[in-house]
């Protein structure tokens, strides 16, 4: 389902992010990207999501060359195909939360009703009704984490993609986000997550476990 | 030599359009010889970057171009206040020798780069960009027309004598002369209106046959006969005086500034019809296109039949 074909990334500055890469993801299957910062996993995220260009090679998703994509299709393939989780939840703190998880359904102008079945069940899918009212900047780092997947998931993508989704979390919430991942999983999503926690690397519902170094596959 | 106001302005947007469509030319070169597709190097995806940024800077100076047409018909027309003998814009075309060859060259020009535009829109709205490599390519015999229209252009301002009488309309659209403009202004009427309205029923035809190829190839007939009769026949009863011929002066404010609105119904129809047969449309498009093609070409049929309908009217005999 996603290929990546000897990719090479390097930016502007020179920085070599990601050195002859070649990766393939089936379709449901949960990937944890794991290494140090600066060893590429973000950048591998940015390339499957559209939202960088390779330096060389070719990034695949069900057969189309994403790399390839003018940015008003990447813009399209980003909306239809991927949810983004970030970091730093990437949340417009002056939204309420189901303005904030509605956001990315805005630009395909959908009709009242069709938006409030697919907001309600992604608020209920991650425990977040409750707060539907409540300005973004008021919620807790795992509420506001809910938010963030609640929006990733609210067009129903068949990829998600979390950077660092645990960063700005506690143990217990981070084991909370662990479960949701699995929950996902089982809706058959393709997941790949970057991460450099560890409580990832022991989980038996893992697929594949890959470590990068300097921009390197260097362990599968 | 002359320097108006307009002269000064199309001169200076002349040297721009030298500079950014020869840094233009350059990277159109090296993606017409280098780009391919279905290669991932670095140097493929570099091209790709270049291509989006050219294809923007091209298509600006098309826009500007295409607009800048009817900018050069206006500096005719306000030249000829101070040319001795010129009446309107076709006295100062004919005042040097490059004149007619400058007009003619601008009216394809106008069609190529209006074509380049709108295969660029088609090309920025397909996947795979089908039509990147087409474009550049199209843009490179573009560069070459644009460089002789800016050297004709630049030519034909710098060697009109405002001290020489030069001749009016009247002289360059006689039907006396023995000229090949003589030779055109005397077809027989009645084979000229059947060819006008006969292409123009054909069109339809065409469009219900959904054989774009066909509408395109009437619409270039439509083109030639049009401007044919305008100034053999409907010129004419625009002046309502038989041995005025000009297309020019009814692009004056006597005329009510007609002759802008007939050609440009007539660019944008024909032009739209020229585009059915040039780019492979999705069919929601091309019928949109036909749509607007029919539309405006048959404004153009009802404007310029107008005048001979209503003088008749009034006067009850043909000119």
């Amino acid at each position: 389902m996603i290929e990546l074909k000897t990719i090479s990334k390097v930016y502007d500055n020179n920085i070599v992010a990601l050195q002859n890469i070649n990766l393939n993801i089936q379709e449901g299957e949960l990937v944890v990207l794991k290494g140090v910062s600066g060893s590429g996993k973000s950048t591998i995220l940015s390339l499957i999501a559209g939202l960088l260009k390779p330096t060389s090679g070719d990034v695949l998703v069900d057969n189309k060359h994403i790399s390839k994509l003018p940015d008003h299709f990447c813009s399209d393939y980003r909306r239809d195909t991927v949810g983004f989780i970030f970091q730093k939840y990437n949340l417009i703190p002056t939204l309420s939360v189901q303005e904030n998880i509605l956001l990315p359904l805005v630009p395909l102008n959908p009709d009242e009703k069709e938006l409030h079945v697919k907001l309600e069940n992604v608020m209920n899918m991650f425990q977040i009704e409750h707060k539907k009212d409540v300005i973004v900047k008021n919620l807790s780092g795992g509420e506001q984490q809910r938010t963030a997947i609640a929006r990733a998931n609210v067009n129903n993508p068949k990829i998600i993609l979390a950077d660092e989704p645990t960063a700005n979390l506690d143990e217990k919430l981070s084991k909370e986000f662990i479960k949701i991942l699995q929950s996902l999983k089982k809706l058959k999503k393709t997941i790949i997550v970057a991460t450099h926690d560890p409580l990832f690397f022991d989980l038996d519902f893992v697929d594949k476990m890959i470590e990068l170094h300097n921009g390197k596959v260097v362990c599968c | 030599m002359l320097l108006t106001p307009e002269i000064v302005t199309i001169s200076i947007l002349n040297i721009f359009f030298v500079i950014f469509a020869s840094i233009a030319f350059y990277f159109s070169l090296k993606i017409v010889l280098k780009y391919d597709y279905n290669e991932t190097t670095t140097l493929q995806y570099t091209l790709e970057k270049q291509g989006y940024l050219v294809a923007t800077i091209i298509k600006f100076i098309f826009y500007i171009k295409v607009i800048l047409f009817i900018f050069f018909i206006f500096t005719l027309d306000n030249i000829s206040t101070i040319l001795p003998g010129a009446m309107c814009g076709a006295g100062v075309v004919n005042a040097t020798p490059y004149g007619t060859y400058l007009l003619i060259l601008k009216i394809i020009n106008l069609y190529i780069f209006a074509y380049w535009i709108a295969l660029h829109n088609e090309d920025m709205h397909s996947e795979n960009q089908k039509y990147l490599k087409l474009k550049f390519q199209i843009f490179l015999l573009a560069y070459v027309l644009l460089l002789v229209e800016i050297i004709l252009e630049s030519i034909m301002f710098f060697s009109i004598d405002t001290k020489s009488v030069v001749d009016c309309c009247g002289a360059i659209f006689s039907t006396t002369d023995g000229t090949y403009m003589s030779t055109l202004l005397n077809i027989k009427h009645s084979i000229l209106l059947s060819l006008f309205y006969g292409v123009f029923f054909l069109m339809f035809v065409a469009y219900i046959l959904k054989n774009k190829y066909l509408y395109a190839l009437l619409n270039l007939l439509f083109i030639i006969i049009s401007l044919l009769s305008l100034i053999a026949y409907f010129g004419t009863y625009i002046y309502e005086l038989p041995t005025h011929h000009c297309p020019f002066c009814l692009l004056q404010k006597d005329y009510n500034y007609v002759g802008y609105f007939l050609y440009i119904f007539l660019f944008i129809g024909t032009f739209q019809g020229l585009l059915v047969g040039l780019i492979d449309f999705s069919k929601e498009q091309e019928n949109k296109k036909y749509k607007i093609s029919l539309f405006f070409n048959t404004l153009y049929v009802l404007l310029i039949s107008y005048y001979p309908l209503s003088y008749y009217i009034k006067n009850g005999v043909w000119l």
